[in-house]
């Protein structure tokens, strides 16, 4: 058995997943980056995008939005990714429902951002960037093979 | 029959109500485990947060991001921004009255601007002729974390322009389902005392990792680190006040369930006694006929 890594994808909502991986590929502020086991330590921004880990050559991607991502190795030598995210979401939860939703809502928040005069630009704009990026990666996703 | 009739009908009202204070109490004691469960679960994300500040930041000299900075003396306004966390509803025992008592004692002598979360407060403040920066009455029964966002950001925008000294949150403590504490505690500047206090008190914080933090790790990074350290910041502080409203959404709901359970235990006893009465007027009634009777027998007879 080859060695791995573990993935804690936290929010402050709940603890999204743990679990032992292969390799985990990660959108930071500077640029995608993919953390294989012994990483050194590092700590760095997370943008929006999808978190892809890599389980027995299948794939377990993530829709995640903003946020902080940690990696060191614990005191057994296992190298470990804390991802702190604002909102994270596995694809499959991405239903076409949600989905519609997503858009709609995106649309809606669109729509009155421009009617507003005063508008509350930071909740608007978490809003929307959460919306889109659920619209986006669950595109992506499609037609894609993963592990659910 | 005089009488019988007006307590039968007392009787039947006393029971509806205690319906509705059981059917309350049953729901306020739902609400709490869901309530008490989100807390314990956004407690592991604030330990990794402080950990990642700590790591970044080994002493306070190498923070130099607004938000943990006391004011230099030249810029003090001495105004303070608090942040009321009330409830919408009543029905929930001395929960408001306790952190609005709390809020009011310390009013005195220092010029402070409150913002209120939840109805109760608002009004109360209104009351007593406090400005009222802005309220939020919306929230839903299980926060998230982007129902937040405004809140934070008015908060720390308020804060960054210069406009208040301190931000500090009211809330109520949530120690057990019988107790809670109204608290005050200050959120920006964050000091990182206070803030090491607040993390540990969501509780213990695992041995062994506690080891792994002594043991001094060089991080690599990548990006700005003021601008990281910036908004780690900003999360911090989104998360401290969400885990306040976590922790006040809990209390209100365990005080909510602990009135209604009184309530409800008053209702019976008051059952009680005007079975009681209507029992004695009852058979009072039967005596009189029976008397009336024998009377009217004695005088035909």
């Amino acid at each position: 058995m080859s060695k791995q890594l573990k993935l804690k994808i936290i929010t402050p909502e709940r603890l999204v997943l743990e679990e032992m991986v292969d390799q985990v590929s990660l959108p930071t502020t500077l640029g995608e980056i993919t953390v294989l086991p012994d990483h050194i330590p590092l700590i760095t921004g997370l943008t929006s995008g999808d978190v892809v880990a890599l389980v027995n050559g299948e794939h377990v991607p993530m829709a995640v939005v903003g946020g902080f991502i940690e990696v060191k190795s614990n005191k057994k030598n296992i190298t470990e990714v804390a991802i702190l995210a604002d909102f994270a979401e596995h694809v499959s939860e991405l239903t076409e429902e949600k989905i519609e939703q997503a858009k709609t809502r995106a649309e809606e928040l669109k729509k009155q951002a421009e009617n507003k005069e005063v508008v509350d630009f930071e909740h608007f704009e978490a809003e929307l960037e959460r919306s889109l990026t659920r619209v986006k990666i669950a595109d992506k996703w499609r037609t894609k093979k993963y592990r659910k | 029959m005089a009488g019988t009739k007006e307590i039968k009908r007392r009787i039947k009202s006393v029971k509806n109500t205690k319906k509705i204070t059981k059917a309350m109490e049953l729901v306020a004691a739902s609400k709490m485990k869901r309530a008490v469960a989100s807390t314990l679960r956004s407690r592991l994300y604030a330990e990794y947060s402080w950990e990642i500040l700590t790591s970044i930041a080994k002493n306070a000299e190498e923070i130099t991001s607004p938000l943990f900075n006391e004011r230099g003396k030249e810029n003090i306004t001495g105004k303070i921004l608090l942040i009321l966390i009330t409830s919408n509803r009543g029905l929930c025992g001395a929960y408001n009255a306790q952190v609005i008592k709390k809020t009011l004692s310390m009013l005195r002598g220092v010029a402070v601007d409150i913002v209120t979360i939840g109805k109760k407060g608002d009004v109360a403040m209104r009351r007593v002729n406090q400005s009222v920066l802005a309220s939020f009455f919306e929230l839903p029964d299980n926060i998230s974390i982007s129902d937040i966002n405004p809140i934070s950001e008015l908060a720390i925008n308020e804060y960054s322009l210069g406009k208040y000294d301190k931000v500090l949150v009211a809330y109520t403590d949530f120690i057990s389902a019988l107790t809670q504490k109204p608290n005050i505690k200050q959120i920006l500047p964050i000091s990182k005392t206070e803030l090491k206090e607040f993390v540990e008190s969501l509780g213990y914080i695992d041995q062994h990792e506690e080891h792994g933090l002594n043991k001094k790790i060089d991080y690599l990074f990548e990006g700005d680190r003021d601008k990281f350290i910036g908004t780690l910041a900003e999360k911090l502080t989104k998360m401290q006040i969400y885990q306040m409203l976590l922790e006040s959404n809990a209390s209100e709901q365990s005080s909510r369930m602990v009135a209604m359970k009184n309530a409800s235990e008053a209702s019976g006893e008051m059952i009680d006694d005007l079975t009681l009465v209507f029992n004695k007027a009852r058979q009072s009634n039967i005596t009189r006929e029976i008397s009336e009777i024998s009377a009217g027998m004695a005088s035909v007879s």
